[in-house]
């Protein structure tokens, strides 16, 4: 029996992908039970589609394909790792609810479908009771990035008359106003300087897992792969004030992450500046730091969501209190989590043996490659991460253990497997990195070119022969 | 591949394969018994021994006058006119330093089979013995200078997870996270270096020659390559972390800071020759950190305490008197210093813990004290001098004050200040760890255990 055509079709399966999390979502709220099943079994479903998609997709054009299986997995570990007080009606609902809206958003070619997703997406953490953070930081930067959206896209479409993106490439649409609204809608959304307080905010005072996932969901980085470069290459002058303003995030969310002792905020600060070096990779308009900036999209979504995983399971197990201030000793409860969470860290700070590895590497040369400054102070920023976070692993894991538990179980088989898978991909991803730059690097190619439609060939040409001659100069 | 080629390989990747599949099947809920463990280490160590002898017989006794055995295993990644090269290479300078590695790890392995016996993280310290190895032996065998990196950035994490070996004390978990500090703003000259190669001359590989760097150029990348060749090696201004790395269980203290780590730093910059050699600059600072060490560890470890402080000040003397030599081109007067010093410290820390076992053997046998040692040659300075010198090399140079004085103190400064900044506008009654979804439906749920 042989499958029909229109199912292994792209709109079919993106329907499928979208659809399913969202009707799990409102039908966990009304059966109440085996909720944990559920979610995965939707996750799985939208991670076979997100496959198929991915496998469909022509060399080149799979990026958001690629995104769309990273965010399906990332939901189905984060259901999987939900400690068990966690695995509420609202929690599966929330997080199903944001994967269908993120999937969403990566798949759409409109305008109009991408504002609408930009903004169910943040429906549960605008919620009181339900993902809403206590402070109200957090509520102001996603409503702050959901208006500059709003008004970018409401003038794009009034100065052109169009919102499909496709047809709107290399057009600047809406000019430097729809650029700057863009801009200040990433600077909200990603948590970027000075709009950054509110991600630590969001971890501290929000659920760990959602609040992981969302801010993985990266729809600041998006935004300007998405929109930014391809659709305003002719304001290419702007574009290095991006990165300045990320690499300065990264910088003085690194310092700050120096003397942080609340671990959620430490990582919420260490993930950030590593997130927002991925700006400065998309930014560097080199082959190199794009193709680094989407690997490291990769690692940074894997490790923290990892992360905050492993935290939200030591704090179920061994209190909320838990803090980085003094060595807590937890490794001898729960020596697998103290590996996974150190194998997560290593990652994130790009350590070799890891993905993270090869994702900064190629990261760092690109941005030096165009910003030479950028690119200086990137490693910079990478080392005082990696002190911080090496830090937090030490006060929670190592030290005098701690006493007055009578059982205290380190993972759980669920929680074992699924971190295994992770840890695996982040290491075999290290020593075979390859397979996945390969792919990203081909995605360069469409973003490259859509950056250099404004420039004259002959810059271009006589960029190149410059480049040829200063490497050969002895 | 020829026969020599699969040997090479086979020598770098065991430790890895070893370390991998143990890793995995440990996170998985196995864990093997410490004489598997040990049988396993000392077979493959030996496998790994007879190996590099095996490649030093060919390379010797090639006709056209040891050629290096070198395997390309093609790009590791590459995008665009960027790739990273995953080539390695034995030839006269690292097969040395390949075998010094694999002898020692496998002596490590063995005496620690017995030294750790019954110790609660006898798996954890093999595990990071074979990644020790893996990451010394990739960076000994590399023939770029972005593997080289790669090996080395292993064996410093594998160096400062056994300084804090013994984890329930917290001295010695402060001090590694003091020795990764110290490596990681230091191997950011490491990075940079190679990204610097990278960006000028096109590659950062130095089989089939070195990269193509102006005179300028070459001393940039240079000056940064010996500030992570210093960090790596202890010297001066980046003593201090040394005697805090004592830390750890004998044995890591001797193949990291009496052997492989501590020349690390040496072994990159005989790799880096071509380049020192061009410059007076570079060569004359070489010289200059290497006086400046030799003194400070000549000083400093005749007013240390214990037995492997003094065992690693000696060392750093001696790897500070390495860099002369490097310094001044004498490069094979190096490595044989190198190999000499590695293999008779290691020998000196393992004996360190019986150090009064053979005391009192050698009181016992010359029926007495044994008589204290003529006049010392800081006799001959004058008694305020002596104790000025006493009170500096006390405080170990004062380099850990200095350190936390300028750098450390101002950092945490400024990211408290940072913190009160972020704070404004927020009670700090709403600053708390919480999940509002555990709250809201079971009720607090924190708890101290201590």
């Amino acid at each position: 029996m042989s499958i029909p055509q229109w199912v292994l079709g792209g709109p079919f399966l993106t329907t499928v992908s979208v659809a399913v999390p969202w009707t799990v979502a409102i039908l966990v709220t009304v059966y109440r039970r085996h909720m944990r099943i559920l979610a995965c079994m939707a996750a799985l479903t939208s991670i076979a589609a997100s496959a198929v998609l991915l496998g469909e997709a022509p060399k080149g054009e799979s990026l958001y394909q690629a995104l769309m299986l990273l965010f399906s997995c990332l939901t189905f570990g984060a259901t999987l790792v939900l400690p068990r007080r966690d695995c509420t009606i609202g929690t599966i609902g929330g997080i199903l609810f944001l994967q269908g809206s993120t999937l969403l958003a990566y798949s759409t070619g409109n305008l109009l479908v991408l504002l609408t997703a930009w903004l169910l997406s943040i429906i549960p953490f605008l919620w009181p009771g339900w993902f809403r953070a206590r402070t109200w930081r957090p509520l102001a930067g996603l409503l702050f990035s959901s208006l500059a959206l709003a008004l970018a896209i409401g003038l794009i479409s009034a100065t052109t008359g169009v919102i499909s993106i496709n047809s709107l490439r290399g057009r600047s649409p809406g000019g430097a106003a729809a650029f700057a609204l863009l801009v200040i809608a990433v600077i909200f959304r990603k948590g970027i300087l000075p709009a950054h307080a509110w991600v630590a905010d969001a971890a501290e005072s929000g659920p760990a897992l959602p609040t992981a996932l969302l801010l993985n969901g990266h729809f600041g980085a998006l935004l300007v792969a998405k929109l930014i470069v391809p659709l305003f290459p002719k304001v290419d002058s702007l574009f290095p004030v991006v990165s300045y303003i990320a690499i300065t995030t990264a910088l003085y969310v690194a310092v700050r992450a120096l003397g942080e002792n609340s671990p959620r905020r430490l990582l919420a600060f260490v993930a950030l500046s590593q997130s927002a070096c991925i700006l400065s990779g998309l930014e560097s308009r080199t082959a190199q730091g794009i193709a680094g900036a989407l690997v490291h999209w990769f690692v940074v979504a894997v490790s923290t969501v990892g992360l905050f995983g492993i935290l939200r399971l030591l704090e179920v197990r061994f209190g909320e209190n838990l803090t980085a201030s003094k060595h807590l000793g937890l490794a001898e409860h729960a020596p697998r989590l103290a590996v996974s969470f150190a194998v997560f860290s290593l990652a994130l700070v790009g350590l070799p043996g890891t993905l993270g590895f090869c994702s900064q590497d190629l990261l760092i040369h690109g941005t030096l490659t165009s910003h030479p400054l950028t690119g200086l102070l990137l490693p910079i920023a990478t080392a005082m991460n990696a002190v911080s976070i090496f830090r937090l692993f030490t006060r929670l894991f190592l030290g005098k253990r701690r006493t007055g538990f009578t059982v205290m179980a380190d993972a759980l088989p669920r929680e074992r497997w699924i971190l295994a898978v992770a840890v695996l991909f982040v290491v075999l991803g290290g020593l075979f990195p390859n397979a996945i730059v390969v792919r990203h690097s081909a995605e360069t190619d469409i973003v490259e070119e859509a950056i250099h439609t404004s420039a004259p060939v002959e810059q271009l040409r006589a960029d190149d022969a410059r480049r040829a001659a200063s490497a050969r100069r002895p | 591949m020829s026969t020599a080629q699969a040997i090479l390989t086979l020598v770098v990747m065991a430790p890895g394969v070893v370390f991998g599949t143990l890793a995995l099947l440990w996170l998985l809920g196995w864990t093997p018994g410490e004489r598997l463990l040990s049988w396993i280490t000392g077979l493959m160590f030996s496998a790994c021994t007879l190996g590099i002898a095996a490649l030093a017989w060919i390379v010797i006794s090639a006709p056209n006058g040891s050629a290096p055995v070198a395997v390309t295993f093609g790009n590791w990644f590459a995008v665009g006119d960027y790739h990273f090269p995953l080539v390695l290479i034995a030839d006269r300078l690292s097969l040395p330093f390949l075998a010094l590695a694999a002898v020692l790890s496998g002596l490590i392995g063995q005496f620690s089979a017995t030294y750790l016996h019954r110790e609660p993280g006898f798996l954890r310290f093999f595990l990071l013995l074979h990644l020790f190895a893996f990451g010394s032996l990739l960076a000994f065998a590399a023939a770029s200078f972005d593997l080289l990196a790669a090996g080395w950035e292993m064996v410093g994490i594998t160096s400062v997870l056994l300084i804090g070996f013994f984890q329930l004390r917290p001295a010695p978990v402060e001090n590694g996270l003091r020795v990764f500090g110290v490596y990681r703003a230091c191997d950011i000259g490491l990075l940079v270096g190679i990204f610097a190669m990278h960006h000028w001359a096109g590659t950062a590989s130095f089989y089939g020659g070195f990269p193509a760097l102006t005179r300028t150029q070459g001393i940039i990348v240079c000056l940064l390559l010996l500030i992570a060749a210093s960090g790596k090696a202890a010297q001066v201004p980046f003593s201090g972390w040394l005697p805090r790395a004592m830390e750890g269980p004998t044995p890591s203290s001797a193949i990291f800071y009496g052997a492989i780590s501590i020349h690390a730093g040496a072994y990159l910059l005989l790799r880096a020759e071509p380049l020192l050699a061009r410059s007076v600059v570079t060569s004359g600072l070489v010289i200059s950190i290497g006086l400046a060490t030799a003194a400070h560890g000549a000083i400093v470890g005749r007013a240390s305490a214990d037995a492997k402080t003094s065992l690693a000040y000696a060392t750093l003397t001696q790897v500070g008197i390495v860099f002369i030599e490097i310094g001044l081109g004498w490069r094979w007067i190096a490595v044989a210093h190198i190999l000499g010093n590695a293999t008779v410290r290691t020998m000196q820390f393992l004996r360190a813990p019986s150090m009064l076992h053979d005391y009192h053997q050698m009181h016992s046998a010359i029926g007495g004290e044994v008589s204290t040692a003529g006049r010392q040659i800081e006799d001959l300075l004058p008694e305020r001098v002596q104790l000025w010198l006493y009170r500096w090399a006390f405080d170990r140079g004062h380099l850990d004050t200095i350190l936390d004085r300028w750098v450390i103190d101002p950092l945490v400064q400024l990211s408290a200040y940072l913190g009160k900044l972020d704070r404004v506008g927020i009670p700090w009654t709403t600053i708390r760890p919480c999940n509002v979804a555990s709250v809201s439906l079971h009720g607090p749920t924190g708890q101290r255990g201590d």
